[in-house]
């Protein structure tokens, strides 16, 4: 691509670029220029601390159900615990780590870097976003405490209404996540139709940014109605307004239509920024165009549409009338469409580019073989007599976490590693990340293709004890959460080791050629030294590759000027 | 970045104060369009939350059709036409005042606005009545729904199935509208203040518009509430 | 037949009807899925060793955009699968959903956390075992009296979920001479409904008809009373909340229950006699036991649990220390 900012070439301007301005993370210092501030970077650098921590309990307390699970009488807990620790798994990572993870982290980050802009639309309401987020979370973990909730993260009424446990706060906390996931989206989308920059008409616009635009869409309109339905939910045990309590004349399933008409297209909220993440770091990581564009940046778009109409297929065993299943299982048969569409356009811009197998591009190769696996089995249970049998099984258990840890946890790692360097201008031990990777690959696999197996024999999801003839499966499926779990705590660890002792990284270093890649590196408060004006093509790797203001030291006097007029630490 | 006429300052410029546009933003239009569609979203999911509760209502409407033809025969549809002339009397008072303050006329804007204020507190007023005289014979929603026997209501719901629905639904809906409704009233109030101190003018309007945005939607919400549970068909 | 149904062996005994048309589906849907997983990842693996980066500024080798025809083929052959599927799966399910009429009809009851199960032409229910005739269509009307629950056999290949305040129906079919008569089946809860969940499970047990005629569900009691009584215990569910070594559950332990004492929740004071367990089956709400949560135990009925099976656990719980 090429702009008006002018790319450097470091053979002949000595390799050393001067900042005009300090980076993001200089320009001011102390808690409260961080707690405090409306910069979209920073925003996007503590929700990623957050999420991430959500991450690592959820995925503690997952280990925990393995664990759980090694015998078939239970090894680990009473069932009523079992029940309260996969209920806060589902809820740790649903609501507070996947569906915000990339919108707010990256999206945060990325997108008005990638649009041009000096930041998102409304930085009020960003900050805010994240405020409501700990709030969220918050009530979350105060529900732990004041007696953990038991109901999965589904709620299903009436159980949920009789449970003696907190259901009333953790529904206030989904809630109150749900503004914050409100927020964010209504944030991108006037950023993406107010602050592009000059130039950058629709389709000049990298895929991220359409995905994120597509999932934003999705969260406008779809959370308010988990809103309205957590709400209902919570009348029922304040006053039994009654209409989901068959005692009082309501209608329980009615709660499943209402919970799944938004917890379907939140199943694209999760979806969709991974597809844009991958799009990204694949592209740059062949250091060529996307292939079919166009029809990425359309087939995100109608899976954002189609996702408003298949709700009903997950309660093909419910009782609805079978007028009802057969359009929402011919609907569904719709989403598998552009999703292969996708994934054929991957496999087509990977072959004849130029491919490093670097650490990002490891994730993304990753995330296409277990998002295949989660695409192709969901076709499995859109079939209706097939479902019929499947349903609530741990065939259904495996691929769910196919498209949400395997797919959509494992774009938000390589976007992470991605734009690690960007963000934080120093780069982790490349070699490590890599061992990482392919430890994440082969324990999700060992971890969940036993599940699908154990599903398909008929065990029942939702167990606190099995029968005796599933114990080997859920044996090898333990021992693959083990090695996922070794994965991630070796990709903490060397992401936190390169903080504190990371080399620093290059001006670009993937030699990206999107507007993100034309900041300085980290980049300025407002981003960019002038306003970007986009004249090339989107993905053009050939006219030169942006090489643009190093993290290298200002001139030494002017460097201490500066700090000593506007108080800034280098 | 470079800058652009960052200060707005108004015409005339009688009186009022001039106003800054955002440091990210490069044009006060810019800004201006931003904040609109970033309203018109946050209106969008307004819809969605009760358009989750409209799809309820009529669900269960249609489940028990005499029920609700019961239930909605007890209310008093005078009070409810009494709310919505209010409500509609209000929204043009308010677009009165929205285009008072692009006119940079002041005293016109407060006047307008107060108007509206006092509407809506009209319109709470009645509610009140409406809600108290429900309460008073035990008609309350969900749990403390008991109709006081011989009163009007349980003759009116006698023998038919889950009277409790359609008014743990009304008290549901229209507390839930009623709440808009106070919102409305503080930001309202909120605009009252500023307006006094002449921070709205032709170059700087977008609070008056997008409260007044909100303003028609909260009528509009109204508009559907008053025929589907006053005048059940 | 076994073999071109299921040639993977990845699913349960096809022991319904319903086996010769979803199993080959599964199996089709299996195939294309591994060949379409094994395309993407052989072409994935060729690009990658093909054409890896193997110096620094090395450009790609082509920097093709878009091929027109090349997205049409490949949007119009998921098009053309994925309907194939809809239309298959739709045929087996119109079959799933609607019973033929000369079904022989069963009730299920389904609570925390038992399966109560009236067979044909009786009136007494059977605690968690069912029993069902090759060769018959069965139609099993099905109510819940708490929280939402399923019932899933997975060797008939149907599901449905049981719904407090509605009637759900469900049906199945053994075909007749391939060998199921004699063999027992899993029935499982398959949707949450709380604490034992995954202890709300049954057996079917298939028979001839013959053998069906004999109604076998009557036979097989104990004739120990004291026995009997445990049978009930183990049978209708009350294990799964009372346990018997004197561990919490949901409900108090059994252990030395027999002339117990103790306080109710609304303060007054308990004795385990005849008059108190026969209240606490009928009517498990009368008398809470202190520092235990109402609202948890749903009644036992006449058809659930006669007086005489009540008398039965009465005299079991007499030998209980």
């Amino acid at each position: 691509m090429t702009t008006n900012i002018p790319t450097v070439d470091p053979a002949t301007s000595g390799g050393v670029e001067l900042r005009k301005e300090p980076s993001y993370l200089r320009v001011s210092s102390g808690l409260w220029s961080w707690l405090g501030t409306l910069d979209h970077k920073r925003i996007g650098l503590m929700y990623l601390v957050g999420v991430t921590a959500a991450f690592l309990v959820g995925g503690a307390l997952a280990f925990l159900v393995r664990l759980h699970l090694w015998t078939p009488d239970g090894a680990l807990f009473e069932p009523a615990t079992y029940n309260q620790v996969f209920t806060l798994h589902g809820v740790f990572m649903v609501f507070i780590f996947i569906i915000p993870a990339i919108p707010a982290s990256l999206g945060n980050f990325v997108l008005p870097l990638m649009l041009g802009a000096p930041d998102v639309a409304l930085p009020r309401l960003n900050l805010a976003s994240f405020y409501l987020w700990c709030t969220g979370t918050i009530l979350a973990i105060y529900s732990i405490i004041n007696g953990a909730v038991d109901t999965g993260w589904t709620f299903y009424t009436p159980y949920s209404l009789e449970t003696g446990t907190a259901v009333v706060s953790m529904g206030l906390g989904v809630f109150v996540l749900g503004f914050s996931s409100i927020f964010t989206g209504l944030n991108f989308i006037v950023t993406i139709h107010k602050m592009r920059a000059r130039g950058q008409t629709w389709f000049k616009m990298p895929l991220f940014c359409w995905a994120i635009y597509a999932t934003s869409v999705l969260q406008v309109l779809a959370t308010p109605v988990l809103g309205v339905t957590v709400l209902l939910l919570a009348f029922e045990h304040i006053y039994n307004i009654g209409i989901f309590d068959p005692q009082y004349g309501g209608d329980p399933v009615l709660f499943q239509h209402f919970f799944w008409f938004y917890s379907h297209p939140a199943v694209y909220i999760m979806i969709l920024p991974g597809m844009g993440v991958i799009s990204e770091v694949i592209s740059v990581h062949s250091r060529k165009p996307l292939f079919g564009y166009k029809l990425i940046a359309f087939s995100s778009i109608s899976i954002a549409v189609i996702s408003f109409l298949v709700w009903g297929h997950h309660m093909f065993t419910s009782g609805q009338s079978e007028f009802v299943m057969v359009a929402f299982s011919f609907l569904t048969m719709f989403v598998a469409i552009p999703t292969a569409i996708k994934v054929f356009s991957w496999v087509a811009t990977i072959w004849g580019g130029s491919v490093a197998l670097s650490a990002p591009m490891l994730y993304a190769i990753a995330f296409l073989i277990i998002f295949t696996i989660g695409g192709l089995t969901g076709v499995f249970l859109g079939t209706l007599s097939v479902d019929i049998h499947l349903h609530d099984t741990y065939f259904v258990v495996a691929h769910f976490h196919a498209v949400m840890m395997g797919s959509t946890a494992l774009a938000f790692f390589a976007g992470v590693h991605h734009w690690w360097p960007k963000m934080f201008g120093v780069m982790y031990n490349e070699t490590l990340a890599k061992i990482s990777a392919v430890l994440i690959l082969v324990g999700f696999n060992v971890t969940f293709l036993p599940q699908f197996e154990m599903g398909s024999l008929g065990m029942p999801r939702r167990y606190a004890t099995y029968v005796e003839e599933f114990q080997i499966y859920h044996q090898i499926s333990t021992v693959g959460a083990a090695i996922l779990g070794i994965g991630f705590a070796l990709m903490v660890g060397y992401m936190l080791a390169s903080l504190a002792g990371g080399r620093r990284a290059k001006a670009n270093e993937w030699g990206g050629v999107t507007l993100d890649w034309h900041t300085p590196t980290p980049p300025n408060l407002y981003n960019f030294d002038e306003e970007p004006v986009m004249t090339g093509d989107l993905y053009d790797y050939t006219s030169g590759i942006p090489d643009y203001g190093k993290d290298a030291p200002m001139d030494k006097d002017e460097l201490a000027e500066r700090q000593a007029a506007e108080g800034w630490n280098a | 970045m470079s800058g652009h006429a960052k200060v707005v300052t108004p015409t005339p410029d009688g009186g009022f104060a001039t106003h800054e546009v955002a440091h990210h933003f490069k044009t006060a239009e810019q800004e201006y369009q931003s904040g609109k569609l970033a309203f018109w979203l946050f209106l969008a999911t307004e819809v969605m939350l009760f358009g989750g509760l409209f799809a309820a209502y009529i669900i269960y409407h249609d489940v028990y059709p005499e029920t609700f033809v019961a239930g909605g025969s007890t209310l008093n549809w005078k009070l409810g036409a009494l709310n919505t002339v209010f409500l509609l009397t209000s929204s043009w008072t308010m677009a009165m005042g929205v285009r008072a303050s692009q006119l940079s006329q002041k005293k016109a804007l407060v006047g307008y606005l107060v108007v509206t204020w006092l509407f809506a507190a009209g319109f709470m007023v009645v509610k009140y009545f409406e809600y108290s005289g429900k309460l008073s014979e035990g008609v309350g929603p969900g749990y403390w729904f008991n109709p006081v026997p011989g009163s009007h209501y349980a003759e009116v719901l006698e023998g038919l199935p889950f009277p409790n629905l359609f008014f743990a639904l009304y008290f549901t809906m229209t507390g839930i509208h009623g709440i808009h409704v106070l919102v409305g009233m503080i930001l309202i109030g909120w605009l009252i203040v500023r307006a006094q101190k002449g921070h709205f003018h032709s170059g700087f309007y977008l609070p008056v518009d997008l409260i007044g945005l909100y303003w028609h939607v909260v009528d509009v919400i109204w508009i559907f509430l008053f025929p589907l549970l006053y005048l059940v068909p | 037949m076994l073999a071109i149904q299921d040639p993977f062996g990845q699913l349960p005994v096809p022991a319904s009807t319903f086996a010769a048309d979803i199993d080959p589906l599964y199996t089709f849907l299996f195939a294309t899925s591994l060949f379409f997983f094994g395309l993407i990842l052989a072409i994935l693996l060729y690009s990658i060793v093909r054409y890896r980066r193997k110096h620094a500024d090395q450009p790609a080798a082509n920097n093709t955009t878009h091929n027109t025809a090349l997205e049409v083929v490949w949007t119009l052959i998921p098009t053309v699968i994925v309907m194939v599927v809809f239309a298959w799966g739709l045929v087996g399910n119109m079959d799933q959903q609607v019973a033929p009429k000369d079904a022989i009809g069963y009730t299920v009851r389904a609570k925390k956390w038992a399966w109560g199960i009236i067979h044909p032409g009786d009136a007494k229910q059977t605690p968690a075992e069912m029993w069902v005739p090759e060769g018959k269509p069965v139609r099993v009307t099905m109510t819940s009296e708490d929280v939402l629950h399923s019932f899933y056999v997975p060797a008939f290949r149907q599901k449905r979920d049981v719904v407090p305040g509605v009637r759900q129906i469900l049906w199945f079919e053994v075909p007749e001479g391939q060998g199921f008569a004699g063999q027992d089946f899993h029935l499982f809860c398959a949707e949450y409904c709380g604490d034992q969940h995954s202890k709300m499970a049954g057996t079917v047990h298939v028979v001839n008809q013959e053998e069906f005629a004999n109604e076998p569900w009557k036979g097989g009691l104990p004739d120990d009373p004291v026995a009997r009584g445990e049978y009930w215990y183990t049978k209708a569910g009350c294990l799964a909340c009372h346990s018997l070594d004197g561990s919490r559950r949901v409900g108090p332990s059994y252990q030395g229950i027999w002339g117990r004492e103790g306080k109710l929740v609304d303060g007054s004071s308990y004795t385990v006699d005849a008059e108190y367990v026969h209240e606490s089956i009928r009517k498990p709400q009368a008398k809470i036991v202190e520092g235990y949560d109402t609202a948890v135990m749903t009644a036992y009925d006449e058809t659930a649990l006669s007086d005489e099976d009540i008398a039965d656990i009465i005299e079991w719980m007499k030998t209980l220390k």
